[in-house]
């Protein structure tokens, strides 16, 4: 008897078995290394697009700031100084550092070297300090976003002149700014402090940040109260019976309902009945505030189901009651599980486009909005314009975007794991 | 009734020498003598207990007298804890639990609508079967009731509530260096003991455990029995056990639970040497449950 068992034992391991155990190996393996091949790519390939957008071609101008033209009279009336012609002195200087006339057949094609908007950064000078007038000062000047792609190596010049968007006597003009140094190479600051603008060389993702940071604002105030509430309520107060029930499977399925039907819900509601303001981030965080909610209550409520009920009848055995015992010793031991929740939750409403699609959020708004009324973009939405636009310069804009939304969630993520391991406690 | 007690004590130690069991029986024996003269400190009358209107507990009568121990033993689901939860009314938060009858707490029905269930359950303390402090400091575990029923008001009261406690619980000598660390960082007998130390820090006259060993290994058993014997002084215990050893140790009165009725009530003495009911006898000896 013992013999025919010893022998069994020692029989090698079934080869079967051992197979489908490796092959199953095998394939989860494959499985992650595929995801993370994926996101590798994903990430290089939106790093490598995008990360030229971070810097930017300057030119080195002496701007002669003409009396004549800026303030003929000398009154030094801030009307005057407005409404003066900036952009004439850009070409004024062009054409002196190139040596050409105003009447050249090509002199056009020279002044869009400089980016259209820059007669502003002239004007503010000179409203900020009028005594400039009359100096002449070196200022250096956002190039035009050709001028930006074709130095970054993005526009093909071995192409026929009449296929690219840059021509041989604006390149000729560039190798001679270049020769002479006055071709900088700086730090982009417009993408972080300018809005949306039609020229990509101007354009910034400031707008879509505040607008986003407000979206994000109301819609944290509005849905983790209630939801959190909502859910301590359904999970430790209310009694078990059809209603709660249905009410629970209603709130999980409004947790799978597609974004942009949230999106249909804020125009009809808020803007066609209540008469909130279109395009304003209020709307936008109340459109968000109502697809993160399902997600906040089921979360807390599977954060405070996580809490073993030993500690609510040690806390009520004590002599409190229910509700002390849920807010002082049942929900700070939720309490991370809630914050994680949250945050990812928002996160989720942060990287959101098709709801805002409908309530107006996706339009070209080069103002920064000021206040929650205002109209306004998100980052997500600034990505789909942009993503839209033909010019190349916005396309690696597109890019450096999704690069900073990218990186804002990453930060929230890694806020949420931060949060789970400081605080979580064990039992 | 003495030779029943050498018995009781030779059943349960067997093996053990004789001289010392006698001394100790007639240590006991002075103890009950003394006992017959206390007072009721529960009248349990016609308890029953209903979950979604299927009864689990049926008609219990009994009478727990004060500074005594009384031992519930039964097979698992007979209704003990279930009755000793009616004891501090903690079946309240039970969903569809209703309990019927009367039990009076120094003469108080306890199931009377104007009765303070807060301040019912800060006289009538609870253990339970797994140790669960809070996960928080030691120090916060003992203060939370005190804090809540308004029983302490200063640093100063608190500090020395604190010591008194763990005094009483016999723990204020492990556990004096570090009153801020986490309860739950404790060993399992020692949490044990917190959770004692918690429940009597708001002076309760009744003390209810729910299987208190059942997770602990025999040292830090035998530690809490010891406190039990020291704790019944001053409190009235009643235990919930499933190791008939521990219930003959540590009680003065045992009731056997079967099915939801209660089936003997006597003296712990009674019951294990002597019990009038079959099912006792069957329980006792490990023929069925």
């Amino acid at each position: 008897m013992s013999n025919i068992i010893r022998n069994d034992i020692l029989t090698p391991v079934s080869s079967k078995r051992t197979t489908k155990e490796k092959l199953f190996k095998i394939c989860g393996l494959s499985a992650i290394i595929f995801a993370l091949s994926m996101l590798v790519i994903l990430f290089t390939t939106i790093f490598s697009k995008g990360y030229s957008a971070f810097y930017q071609t300057r030119i080195k101008l002496d701007i002669n700031f003409n009396e004549e033209l800026i303030d003929p009279t000398g009154a030094r009336e801030i009307t005057t100084l407005n409404t003066a012609d900036y952009s004439k002195l850009i070409s004024q200087s062009l054409f002196k550092f190139l040596n050409i006339d105003k009447s050249h057949p090509k002199s056009s094609e020279i002044k869009s070297l400089i980016s259209y908007n820059s007669f502003l950064t002239l004007r503010d000078r000179v409203l900020n300090d009028p005594d400039i007038i009359g100096k002449t000062k070196k200022i250096n000047l956002i190039a035009s976003d050709d001028v930006d792609q074709m130095l970054k190596g993005n526009i093909n010049i071995s192409i026929p002149e009449e296929n690219r968007k840059i021509t041989d006597f604006q390149i000729e003009a560039i190798e001679k700014f270049k020769s002479n140094g006055n071709i900088l190479t700086v730090f982009n600051k417009t993408l972080f402090t300018k809005s949306d603008s039609r020229e990509p060389e101007v354009s910034g993702v400031l707008g879509a940040i505040i607008g986003s940071f407000y979206c994000l604002f109301v819609a944290a105030c509005i849905s983790v109260p209630i939801g959190i509430f909502a859910a301590i309520f359904l999970q430790e107060f209310a009694k078990k019976n059809k209603v709660t029930d249905f009410i629970e499977i209603n709130i999980n399925n409004l947790a799978a309902v597609p974004s942009i039907v949230f999106g249909l819900l804020g125009l009809s509601v808020f803007i066609n009945f209540f008469h909130l303001p279109r395009s304003s981030p209020i709307v936008g965080g109340l459109v968000l505030a109502l697809m993160s909610l399902p997600t906040i209550v089921i979360v807390t409520r599977a954060s405070l189901l996580a809490v073993p009920d030993t500690i609510r009848n040690g806390a009520i055995a004590l002599g409190a009651s229910k509700m002390q015992a849920i807010f002082n010793q049942v929900l700070p031991l939720a309490t991370p599980g809630i914050c994680t929740g949250v945050i990812i939750a928002l996160a989720r409403a942060l990287g959101e486009t098709a709801p805002l699609l409908m309530i107006g959020m996706i339009a070209f708004i080069p103002d920064t909005p000021i206040a929650i009324t205002d109209p306004a973009t998100a980052l997500p939405a600034q990505i789909f314009m942009w993503a839209d636009h033909p010019e190349r310069a916005f396309v690696e804009r597109t890019s450096a975007a999704i690069l900073i939304l990218l990186s804002f969630l990453i930060v929230m993520n890694a806020m949420a794991i931060y949060i789970r391991h400081k605080f979580e406690k064990k039992w | 009734m003495l030779w029943q007690y050498i018995l009781d004590i030779n059943l349960r130690r067997n093996g053990e020498h004789m001289a010392k069991d006698q001394i100790i029986s007639i240590s006991k024996f002075n103890k009950l003598k003394r006992s017959t003269s206390l007072k009721i400190k529960l009248a349990v009358q016609n308890i029953s207990v209903f979950y979604n209107g299927k009864m689990a507990v049926e008609n219990i009568n009994m009478n727990i007298n004060q500074n005594e121990v009384t031992a519930l033993i039964g097979p698992s689901g007979c209704g003990k804890s279930t009755f000793i939860r009616c004891i501090n009314r903690m079946n309240d938060v039970i969903e569809n639990c209703t309990v019927e009858g009367k039990i009076f707490f120094d003469e108080t029905n306890i199931y009377d609508s104007n009765v303070d269930v807060v301040k019912l359950r800060s006289s009538i303390g609870m253990v339970f079967q797994k140790p669960n402090p809070f996960p928080k400091s030691i120090y916060e575990n003992i203060v939370y009731a005190p804090k809540l029923h308004g029983i302490i008001n200063s640093k100063s009261e608190a500090d020395e509530l604190v010591e008194k406690s763990l005094t009483e619980a016999g723990l204020f000598e492990e556990v004096k260096d570090r009153l801020n660390e986490s309860g739950t960082g404790l060993s399992g007998g020692q949490q044990q003991r917190l959770c004692i130390a918690r429940a009597i820090a708001v002076d309760p006259s009744i003390i209810l455990m729910d299987e208190p060993c059942s997770s602990l290994d025999p040292i830090a058993t035998a530690v809490i029995e010891e406190l039990i014997d020291s704790l019944k002084k001053k409190r009235t215990i009643i235990i919930i056990t499933h190791n008939m050893q521990q219930a003959a140790r540590v009680s003065e009165k045992t009731a056997f639970f079967h099915l939801g009725k209660l089936i003997e009530f006597s003296n712990t003495s009674t019951i294990f040497t002597n019990p009038k009911e079959k099912r006792t006898l069957g329980y006792i000896t490990g023929r069925f449950g």
